[in-house]
């Protein structure tokens, strides 16, 4: 039995929201009672609506999120309350990859620096040089040319982007990713590139990946493990195959139907 | 073909930019016909959008304008109208709809005074446009309509302001709608509930959609024929069952085979390698050429249309494989003459 390296359980996080001028302060419960584990080298999808809470999941295990309650163990240490010098070696260990990768690089920094900044902080590679070099490796296993160091994000397309996105969060050497719908921004002949790649480095490196995103077709393709989530729960978790082939749950049910068919002979949207 | 609502023929809505004349949309024929519904299919950057927006004359002026062509919708050319005859047509004939139904919409004004705006501008007067604004809105699913018509946008939701969106652009009944990917921004269960809207409604009015979008999905589900598009061009035309069980252009080939439900798990994803070439520096051969598999030394001059398929494999008997079998015998040799791109004498074959 493999030990997972990541441990979520009864993960909850609420919101304070004021009714009213001189409401009365409630909260809302974005994420409800959320237990998973994922075991190392594998791909645990969490799938949902806007809103299901499942950007938040991500945003926690990374710590950039405070939560309400319950526990987040990573490598066989809980998240919270970490020393600073665990804390280094936590963030080191976690990256993130964002949506859309216009927003996510820094606009001033050329790649190099963009890549290279983390090795820094983490004190990775002796020089600077050093540091470079490492940097111009990750773009010729991302696809990139290595000239791409010394240019801007604005020089390239939205695939090329987000390969820069992924090389950076691989720059501190990580054993878990997270990628909060990395390929939903970009043109179906660009995704299929980067899911590519995303695979080709899981195997290579042997990351786990924590998938947040709605499309399921993606999931399906790609993910080992599913967890469905709505309204902050998640109302069922297993396998990707006995998700897809015989969902227990009616919202599961509901999610699958609504995804639109690719035979106009069998349309599927009549259902709704 | 008395059937033809809208036919778009050799279209070419071009925009002046400091790197020179940028090509967005270069020569684009299809039609629409009535009570139909079209997909224009394309990724990002291949005209499609300014192929929607040329048709309305909504291009944004002075960087772009339309070079040339003919927008043919019931027998007279939108280009030849004047301004104010074109606000009669934008609006009235034909509706539209645009992606963001989050920004589409004025934040300051109520959901009824836009909505109502739409029929005054056409000479309803105000207390029928109201009656009829309920009727709308209930006509697209939202209850309690009357209580709707005092909202502002922000207290709705996406799914509810795109359907505010489409009662706006049905408020004329117009002959035609365009939606411009209308579900984008919708989440899966919402997308499928305004998909099944909009078919319901065009059975029920008799309309024509012309739909853009990237999603084949959403083209299989509602589309009775299909233009792909790509770098400013379309490259195929086609019945929408003809295309799905059998693409013919190989970019069409290979945006089915990358897509992810079309793939074994554990495998490579196929791929289209490279990006879309410059748009103001279009390659002078085939524009698919330099991602094409199956290249040959006939692609660096501009390929041929030929049966609604812009491939110079339409010509030469076709050497590749097909995704869902081999190239028919019945598709090559070609029976009708070739055509030439940018030739204003010789549109598209229209019927596939």
């Amino acid at each position: 039995m493999p030990e997972p390296i990541l441990t979520v359980t009864n993960l909850v996080k609420q919101f304070p929201v004021r009714t009213g001028l001189f409401g009365q302060k409630t909260f809302k419960t974005a994420v409800d009672d959320v237990s998973f584990s994922i075991n190392a080298g594998k791909t645990l999808a969490l799938v949902g609506e806007s809103g299901s809470g499942k950007s938040t999941v991500g945003l926690m295990l990374l710590g950039l999120l405070e939560t309400t309650s319950g526990s987040v163990v990573f490598d066989g240490k809980p998240v919270a309350n970490l020393n600073q010098s665990d804390s280094m070696v936590l963030r080191r260990k976690m990256q993130v990859v964002f949506q859309d990768p216009y927003a996510s690089l820094n606009a001033r920094f050329t790649v190099g620096q963009t890549l290279t900044e983390g090795m820094r902080i983490h004190g990775l590679h002796e020089t600077e040089a050093g540091r470079l070099r490492a940097a111009g490796t990750l773009l010729t296993q991302v696809g990139l040319p290595e000239n791409a160091l010394d240019r801007y994000p604005h020089e390239f397309s939205g695939g090329q982007r987000q390969r820069i996105a992924i090389a950076r969060a691989l720059s501190v050497e990580p054993s878990f990713i997270v990628l909060d719908e990395p390929t939903s921004a970009l043109d179906v002949s660009v995704q299929s590139q980067v899911l590519n790649l995303l695979r080709k480095l899981q195997r290579e490196k042997n990351l786990t990946y924590l998938f947040v995103t709605h499309d399921l077709d993606v999931v399906k393709y790609l993910a080992d493990e599913v967890c469905v989530m709505e309204m902050g729960k998640i109302v069922e978790q297993g396998d990707v195959d006995q998700i897809f082939e015989v969902p227990k749950k009616e919202y599961t049910q509901k999610l699958l139907s609504a995804i639109p068919s690719l035979d106009p002979a069998s349309r599927r949207l009549g259902a709704f | 073909m008395s059937d033809v609502l809208l036919s778009v023929e050799n279209l070419k809505t071009y925009f002046r930019t400091s790197r020179g004349i940028v090509k967005a949309v270069d020569g684009v024929s299809f039609t629409v016909e009535k009570g139909k519904t079209r997909a224009l299919v394309g990724e990002s950057g291949c005209g499609k959008s300014m192929t929607a927006l040329s048709i309305l004359q909504l291009v944004p002026e002075p960087a772009g304008y339309i070079d040339g062509g003919k927008i043919v919708f019931e027998g007279r050319d939108l280009l030849d109208l004047t301004w104010s005859d074109m606000r009669t047509v934008r609006g009235k004939d034909i509706g539209m709809i645009f992606q963001e139904p989050m920004t589409s919409l004025n934040p300051t004004f109520t959901i009824g005074s836009q909505l109502s705006e739409a029929m005054t501008i056409h000479g309803k007067d105000f207390g029928t446009a109201i009656e009829r604004a309920v009727e709308l809105l209930d006509l697209v699913g939202i209850k309690d309509a009357r209580q709707t018509l005092r909202q502002y946008p922000h207290e709705l939701s996406g799914g509810m302001r795109q359907r505010v969106m489409i009662a706006i652009a049905l408020s004329n009944n117009p002959k035609l709608l365009i939606a411009d990917e209308p579900t984008t921004a919708l989440d899966v269960t919402v997308q499928a509930q305004i998909l099944r809207l909009l078919k319901d409604l065009q059975e029920r009015l008799g309309m024509a959609v012309l739909m853009i979008t990237h999603n084949l999905g959403i083209v299989s589900e509602i589309a009775d024929d299909v233009s792909v598009m790509y770098a400013g061009q379309v490259v195929e035309e086609s019945a929408t069952g003809a295309l799905f069980s059998m693409p013919r252009h190989p970019y069409t080939q290979g945006l089915f085979a990358s897509l992810p439900a079309r793939n074994p798990r554990g495998q490579d994803l196929e791929t289209l390698e490279g990006i879309v070439p410059d748009a103001a520096a279009w390659p002078s051969g085939c524009r698919f050429a330099e991602r094409c598999k199956k290249k040959f030394d006939a692609c660096s001059v501009p390929a041929p249309v030929v049966e609604g398929v812009r491939c110079h494999l339409m010509v030469s008997g076709g050497t590749g494989g097909v995704e869902n079998g081999e190239w028919g015998v019945g598709n090559q040799p070609p029976n009708s003459p070739l055509t030439t791109p940018h030739s204003p004498d010789a549109p598209e074959a229209i019927d596939a």
